[in-house]
């Protein structure tokens, strides 16, 4: 009974007010009032120690809104997303940062890009590339981190891709967004960018901020394959699958030898297999889609269909020839230079032209 | 009351038309007289049927297979821009009609042949791929040699794709004629096109090919290929055999179900818009 006790006055305590806890139990089973009815239940059991809580707080953002507030809510959000996205159409208008000119040190701001798929092309030699569509999807520049701030040799600038609910993360993480006036993004990365290269947090970023004929390094989250054995994850043989083998087909064998007495750190082992960030480098850029804001670039990417990808000029220099004179900082829509629709490198063979012949 | 009349005037007109045609007797209606008893219905006397050929030909539409998106979760997007390079290719370089089991003659650019192009006449054995990477193999048997050409569709190297004869097989993938006899992949290199009528049915060849002995490159007696173009010569006992590999359940699989009649709908509509 002493229990009872200590469970109604804690109800009491905390604003609901009940005498009995069988009462209780016959409300949670009527639907709408499950978790309401749980959380205090949870808060006791919680603290006697007999029951884990997930997440931040165990709620969702709509749970304590009527209906009619949720849809309030998600349509002045959109609208919201409109007016921010159209304030920012004109980065040149709303007094830009210096411009500066490019300099063969200088290094320039990536963009954050869609992996959309692949698709073969042509060259005017009749030759077949495979390539990969990147579309750029409501690329802002978020901050600009200076080079004291950050503890790096060079400035930084975080950049935001694709547009997300803001309504899923806590108020801390929705700041960087609102700083600079932009709808909340699925992926900020940091870009080290030289003095001369830097841009007002709130600047959109397009495709055509690369050029057909540049060379550019795309960083993504490679696919994840879960926990892997080592002949997949690290190129081990295994073992003959017979001639006596009993149940040792795929393992690794020996892990180290007699006089080491140890096992390396290091050791290829089994474990999980992808979901890292690598890098592809020194990838062509063949075709520039100006109206969709779609990059084709040559090979493959890490990373699976729609997944957020981070473009950069090449470190490689084998390439830096091929990367000057780049639109510097950045490429600004509202500016004077009108590009067309579509920009091809010379060597893609366009589908406009007539059939390829060696006369 | 309506038959009594009718035979009445059946009766009337018959003495008019005998009186004026001694020789001829007019049926009327399916000659139903008062000999019939029962009182029989009036029915009209079959409408003319209006075959219209420009409403026929209107109606029969033909996508090719690789515009439509292979199922899965790509953004419509990157088809969008693929069928927009695909069209293009299209206004600029004929691709004609034509499916698995249809002649074909393809001249492709090659700078190490004379006259820089290769003329290659072949049956469609398979059509693979989607969108711009769609391919199709041509075989044809060639001084007793078989040679399978596997050619891009919007390659830019193809000069001209000519069909010779356009016609459907029982089967949508000719891969078993690997196995059969050669004269049924031969086919005349000099072979003329085949004229035929716009509005006219696409021709199935209903032909069973019969196959060298055995063994063959795959099980083609499995139920697994469904091939109906085979004079399977083999044993009952084998052909019962076979059977145990069937899987009776996959055609009611309903996550193996994919509709693509309105995906079809959207495609043709944008292609003929553009291609007008």
């Amino acid at each position: 009974m002493a229990w009872l006790c200590l469970v109604s006055d804690l109800l009491v305590g905390i604003g609901k007010v009940r005498s009995a806890l069988s009462p209780l139990f016959s409300r949670l089973n009527k639907p709408g009032y499950c978790r309401a009815m749980l959380q205090p239940l949870t808060i006791f059991m919680g603290q006697l120690g007999l029951v884990a809580r997930h997440g931040n707080d165990a709620t969702w953002w709509h749970e304590h809104l009527s209906e009619e507030n949720v849809q309030f809510l998600k349509k002045t959000t959109a609208e919201e997303y409109k007016a921010q996205t159209a304030s920012k159409l004109c980065p040149l208008k709303d007094e830009p940062w210096p411009l500066n000119e490019w300099k063969p040190d200088s290094v320039r701001v990536g963009v954050v890009a869609v992996k959309l798929g692949m698709m073969p092309i042509w060259t005017k030699s009749g030759k077949k590339h495979a390539v990969t569509l990147l579309k750029v999807q409501d690329c802002h520049v978020l901050r600009y981190i200076s080079k004291e701030e950050s503890e790096g040799k060079t400035a930084k600038l975080l950049v935001g891709g694709k547009n997300v609910s803001p309504f899923f993360k806590s108020e801390a993480a929705m700041e960087i967004f609102k700083e600079a006036g932009v709808p909340r993004k699925q992926k900020v990365t940091a870009f080290n960018v030289t003095d001369d290269a830097i841009i007002k947090p709130g600047t959109p970023l397009y495709a055509a901020h690369f050029r057909p004929g540049q060379f550019v390094d795309v960083t993504a989250k490679t696919i994840g394959k879960g926990f892997q054995g080592v002949m997949k994850r690290w190129g081990f043989k295994g073992q003959p699958a017979s001639h006596g083998q009993t149940k040792t087909h795929r393992r690794p064998g020996a892990i180290s030898t007699n006089k080491a007495a140890k096992v390396y750190r290091g050791k290829k082992m089994p474990g999980k297999m992808g979901n890292i960030y690598r890098t592809s480098f020194g990838l062509k850029v063949w075709r520039i889609n100006t109206k969709h804001d779609i990059i084709y670039v040559n090979g493959s990417v890490p990373g699976h269909t729609n997944c957020l990808v981070k473009v950069k000029d090449t470190k490689l220099p084998h390439y830096k020839d091929c990367n000057k004179n780049p639109p510097f900082p950045t490429f600004f829509a509202d500016g004077d230079e009108k590009l067309p629709e579509d920009l091809y490198d010379e060597e893609i063979f366009q589908f406009t032209d007539l059939s390829v012949t060696y006369a | 009351m309506a038959a009594v009349a009718m035979a009445a005037a059946c009766g009337r007109l018959a003495l008019r038309g005998a009186a004026a045609r001694p020789s001829r007797c007019f049926s009327f209606s399916g000659c139903r007289s008062s000999r019939d008893g029962e009182t029989a219905k009036f029915q009209p006397p079959p409408k003319p049927v209006i075959i219209d050929k420009q409403k026929q030909k209107e109606e029969r539409r033909y996508l090719s297979p690789e515009f439509i998106p292979p199922r899965g979760r790509t953004d419509p997007l990157k088809f969008y821009m693929e069928r927009k390079d695909m069209i293009q290719r299209r206004k600029v370089f004929n691709i004609p009609e034509f499916y698995v089991g249809s002649i074909l003659a393809v001249t492709t650019a090659d700078p190490h042949a004379d006259g820089k192009t290769k003329r290659f006449v072949g049956i469609c054995i398979q059509r693979g791929g989607k969108g711009l990477g769609a391919t199709f193999v041509l075989r044809n048997v060639i001084e007793d040699q078989g040679v399978e050409i596997c050619y891009e569709l919007y390659s830019p190297r193809i000069q001209e794709i000519q069909v010779l004869k356009l016609e459907k097989r029982l089967d949508d993938n000719l891969l078993y004629l690997r196995d059969a006899l050669p004269e049924y992949s031969t086919f005349d290199v000099n072979m003329k096109p085949e004229s035929r009528l716009d509005h006219e049915e696409i021709p199935v060849n209903k032909l069973q090919v019969r196959m060298k002995p055995k063994p063959w490159s795959k099980r083609w007696e499995r139920p697994k290929y469904n091939i109906k173009g085979i004079k399977f010569e083999l044993p009952e006992k084998k052909m019962k055999a076979a059977q145990k590999w069937s899987q009776p359940w996959l055609e009611f699989d309903m996550l193996r179900e994919y509709d693509t009649s309105k995906i079809e709908e959207k495609i043709w509509k944008e292609i003929n818009e553009e291609l007008k």
